[in-house]
């Protein structure tokens, strides 16, 4: 009964669009005490801040749902400004869009210091391989490969 | 050069549309206006239920642009007087 909640739970936090590998606070464990965590997966977090885990909304839900309202604002915003009829309309929606989709990131960057985003370093030769990969298609190029370094 | 926008003759073509509102501007901006107006209640209502101080004072801020947002797009139904009183 408890797994089949916390399944429902990563559901509806999905459904949110809550991404970035946001740490589930229900059963997360992590031992990292102090300082930034780098363990043997090269997860980089820092120490999870605790709140209270009862039914009531606690301050890292206040938090993460202002931030899924970002995202939500920033597509819709997006949206209208394909639609702007002028450019002097265009010029202020930008500069709103641009405001927003900067709280967007400041609400991230706040949740990553509270230690409720952990990121995983990609593999390195997994990461060689994509990049020999895609160099080879660089004679496909249309403009030629004299401007690549 | 947005100032042609009421007085176009045959011989002046437009680079680029006039300062107006559209149909279509004006249904988004009662969009954009209702997004904000809730974001700022929400962010109001969340920042006097928060605990910790840091969270709150974030919360706040992020209020408080929702509704300078909300007061800038709220000016753009005055684009058409605007226009008109520029020529």
């Amino acid at each position: 009964m408890k797994e089949y909640f916390n399944i429902l739970t990563i559901i509806v936090k999905q459904a949110c669009r809550i991404n970035n590998s946001l740490v589930n606070g229900s059963f997360h464990t992590n031992s990292g005490k102090g300082g930034l965590l780098m363990n043997n997966n090269q997860s980089v977090q820092n120490p999870e801040s605790q709140v209270p885990k009862t039914p009531q909304m606690n301050d890292r839900d206040f938090i993460n749902d202002l931030l899924a309202n970002e995202k939500y604002m920033t597509d819709s915003y997006s949206t209208a400004l394909n639609e702007a009829s002028n450019d002097v309309l265009y010029q202020d929606l930008l500069s709103i869009f641009t405001e927003t989709q900067n709280m967007q990131r400041e609400l991230y960057n706040f949740m990553f210091q509270h230690g409720w985003y952990k990121l995983e370093s990609a593999d390195t030769s997994k990461l060689q391989q994509s990049y020999q990969q895609f160099k080879g298609y660089s004679n496909q190029f249309p403009y030629g490969t004299s401007n690549l370094q | 050069m947005q100032q042609q926008s009421t007085n176009i003759t045959q011989n002046e073509i437009m680079t680029t549309p006039p300062v107006m509102v559209t149909v279509k501007d004006s249904l988004y901006f009662t969009d954009m206006l209702s997004w904000n107006l809730l974001a700022m209640k929400k962010a109001h209502f969340y920042a006097q239920n928060a605990q910790d101080p840091a969270i709150k004072a974030q919360i706040e801020k992020c209020g408080q642009m929702h509704q300078r947002h909300y007061e800038r797009i709220l000016q753009h139904f005055n684009d058409n007087s605007q226009a008109s009183m520029q020529n």
